[in-house]
């Protein structure tokens, strides 16, 4: 019996180690708990975000404001912590959908139960009081073929990347950047709308197939944070730097060195740390019952003047003017 | 048997260990509210690793990768023809039914194609599953151009997902009636007899004369048919069914069945065991959820309970609850190869 207990004990104990630290972290609250979720924990893009939300925090001490995510990129584990933040009983929750008709379910329950919902990256989202972009996503997928045909000398073989198929501003992305290239005859779109799942590693191998697949392939326009990456090295490994152009969204601390090689020509972006901090600010005003209207500031860089429409479903849609397009000259003005 | 209690007792203190946890870091953890939205969480994931339960327990490496392909091919393909028959606003009852049959069939469909590879043509199931996996998830990306389709909240289907009879969520209760009827099964019918004895030896088995392809394929077609009802509760909850969804779930409907001692080698597992470990595995996500821990630590924390599971597992676990002396001889001495 004592044999039983002890290994009982033992596993029971091997559980306790992973939970103590969470107990510290529950002090009992009274302020109202704005709760941040994004697609994935852990990677450059979000850890950005979550120094916005951390800032935001300092900046109003009458909220409790925190930022969570699933460790692996998959819309059923993130709808789970969604359900689970809603069952604590948050006030509001700012969520950057992994697949917004995948939470269309529990944000409706969400919003049932008084909770005020906050997304962003997802202008189709139905069930949510406000949804946040940085900026109007066709004109941003067209800047970045723009960008990309300026470098191709407005000719050649193309391709385009996206993080899923379900990703849908990444495919109103490219769906805009091949509008764009429409005005010129000489661009020919070869393989579109390869998936990456934003993993950097999975894209160099499906950039290098490319560029054996299409050897005299001249452009790539690529969506997901860590795209960039992956098709950069798979470009300055085959010594392609600089013949072969490569924009996509990106962030401009990992991108730097392949910037310098010249195996990306430009990253577009817009800064994840501000627009978690205006997701936050909405869902405030959301909580102090504020209008929410066209023109107005929401004390945040890139959101000074933002323009507010009726959403996809109830809520509204919040476009602000966070577009950057940055390249080896000026990228050094954004380091993150 | 008494290991079988050992395994149980394990699962049923580390439930309530972490329950009581819960109840310490957090007032609201044992709210009605929180148990019912933990409640309705579970059964996706747990009717999956019911089917890789009885997959496991077929024995020659038993095994069923293609759970939640096909349960999102159901709903995905489901709403697909189902939307183009019925309208969901209109004949909401005529569309929720139809729903649910045509997912149910395509699970068991699907589960049939698993079985017939596996028993006919000798299909290691490990790989055929693998394969159909694959078949199954890019059929679905066909039917649905890759985008989610939209099922919607027809009055039957919406109460599935979202109601409560006596407080209780409905899909957990669909969740527990189905897992009571497959143990029943498992344990009271010949079948149940043959898949643990199958299991135990295969060889044996098809020299005492058991069904043999018979056994493999209700098995496989039962795994499918549960797949097809996690694709319905999913459907019922998210209102939208897309292809990618749950991609984690195949691991973890894995680690369930592990965890709740169902033998990899084949011939033992029980359907109780399984329902408890995949309550322990959301209490303790939830839990991590509620303390704001990265999910990171829950990965690990999942890692550990498994190590812990395996551990132990290594024991005579009977020892726990009358210790027996072992004899000193470690392992029956090994033949030698001769010349």
């Amino acid at each position: 019996m004592t044999n039983f207990s002890k290994k009982l004990l033992a596993a029971t104990t091997l559980a306790a180690v992973a939970l103590a630290g969470s107990a510290g972290l529950l002090a009992a609250q009274e302020k109202p708990v704005i709760a941040t979720v994004v697609k994935i924990s852990g990677i450059p893009w979000f850890d950005r975000m979550n120094t916005g939300i951390v800032a935001y925090q300092k900046a109003n001490p009458d909220v409790v404001a925190s930022q969570s995510g699933p460790a692996t990129a998959d819309s059923a584990q993130q709808l789970q912590i969604v359900n689970d933040l809603v069952a604590k009983g948050v006030n509001a929750l700012a969520v950057v959908p992994m697949d917004p008709a995948v939470l269309e379910g529990t944000f409706q329950r969400a919003m049932d139960r008084g909770i005020v919902v906050v997304t962003h990256e997802a202008d189709n989202q139905m069930n949510t009081n406000a949804d946040v972009e940085a900026f109007d996503n066709a004109d941003y997928g067209a800047a970045l073929n723009e960008r990309l045909a300026e470098c191709m000398g407005k000719e050649g073989k193309w391709t385009t990347f996206v993080g899923s198929l379900g990703s849908r501003t990444h495919m109103q992305w490219v769906g805009a950047g091949e509008e764009n290239a429409k005005k010129y005859s000489g661009m020919q779109l070869v393989d579109p709308n390869n998936e990456s799942f934003d993993d950097a590693n999975g894209t160099y191998e499906k950039a290098k197939e490319i560029l054996r697949k299409h050897p005299d392939i001249k452009g790539f326009q690529t969506s997901a944070g860590n795209d960039v990456l992956g098709v950069g090295r798979a470009i300055d490994e085959a010594g392609l730097s600089g013949k072969v152009c490569l924009v996509g969204t990106g962030l401009p601390n990992p991108s730097a060195d392949l910037l310098e090689s010249g195996a990306i020509t430009a990253i577009g972006f817009w800064d994840p740390q501000k627009a978690g901090m205006a997701m936050n600010a909405v869902a405030k005003m959301l909580l102090e019952k504020k209008q929410l209207t066209d023109g107005m500031d929401l004390g945040v860089e890139g959101y000074n003047k933002v323009s507010v429409k009726k959403g996809a479903g109830k809520g509204v849609l919040i476009l602000g003017n966070g577009m950057v397009l940055a390249d080896k000259a000026t990228y050094k003005q954004h380091m993150f | 048997m008494r290991r079988t209690g050992g395994q149980l007792a394990m699962l049923v203190a580390i439930n309530l260990f972490l329950l009581a946890v819960g109840a310490l870091i957090s007032g609201s953890f044992l709210s009605v509210f929180n148990l019912q939205s933990m409640a309705s969480q579970v059964p996706e994931i747990g009717l999956l690793a019911i089917g890789v339960m009885l997959a496991m327990c077929a024995g020659n490496g038993g095994i069923d990768l293609s759970g939640i392909a096909l349960a999102n091919l159901s709903g995905v393909m489901s709403a697909v023809i189902v939307t183009s028959l019925f309208s969901s606003t209109e004949s909401a009852t005529a569309f929720s039914l139809a729903f649910i049959l045509v997912a149910l069939l395509v699970g068991l469909a699907g589960g049939l194609i698993n079985g017939l590879l596996i028993a006919r043509l000798n299909i290691t199931p490990i790989l055929c599953t693998l394969g159909t996996q694959m078949a199954f998830m890019g059929l679905a990306v066909v039917l649905s151009g890759g985008k989610a389709v939209t099922v919607g909240s027809p009055a039957l289907l919406s109460s599935i997902g979202n109601d409560m009879i006596a407080e209780v969520p409905i899909s957990f209760l669909i969740f527990v009636l189905v897992a009571a009827l497959v143990a029943a099964a498992v344990k009271f019918t010949p079948y149940g007899l043959w898949l643990m004895l199958m299991g135990t030896n295969p060889k044996a088995a098809i020299y005492a004369g058991f069904p043999r392809n018979g056994v493999l394929i209700a098995t496989y077609a039962l795994s499918g048919t549960l797949s097809g009802l996690a694709g319905v509760i999913i459907a019922a909850r998210n209102i939208n069914v897309k292809f990618d969804y749950g991609s984690s779930y195949l691991l973890i409907a894995i680690l369930i069945a592990v965890m709740a001692g169902v033998k990899p080698e084949g011939g033992y597992g029980r359907v109780i065991c399984v329902v408890l470990s995949a309550i322990a595995l959301q209490l303790m996500s939830s839990l991590l959820n509620f303390g704001g821990l990265s999910n990171f630590v829950r990965d690990f924390a999942w890692g550990l309970l498994l190590l812990t599971f395996l551990a132990v597992g290594r024991y005579d676990i009977t020892g726990f609850i009358a210790p027996v002396r072992r004899p000193a001889i470690p392992s029956p001495p090994v033949p030698q190869a001769s010349k």
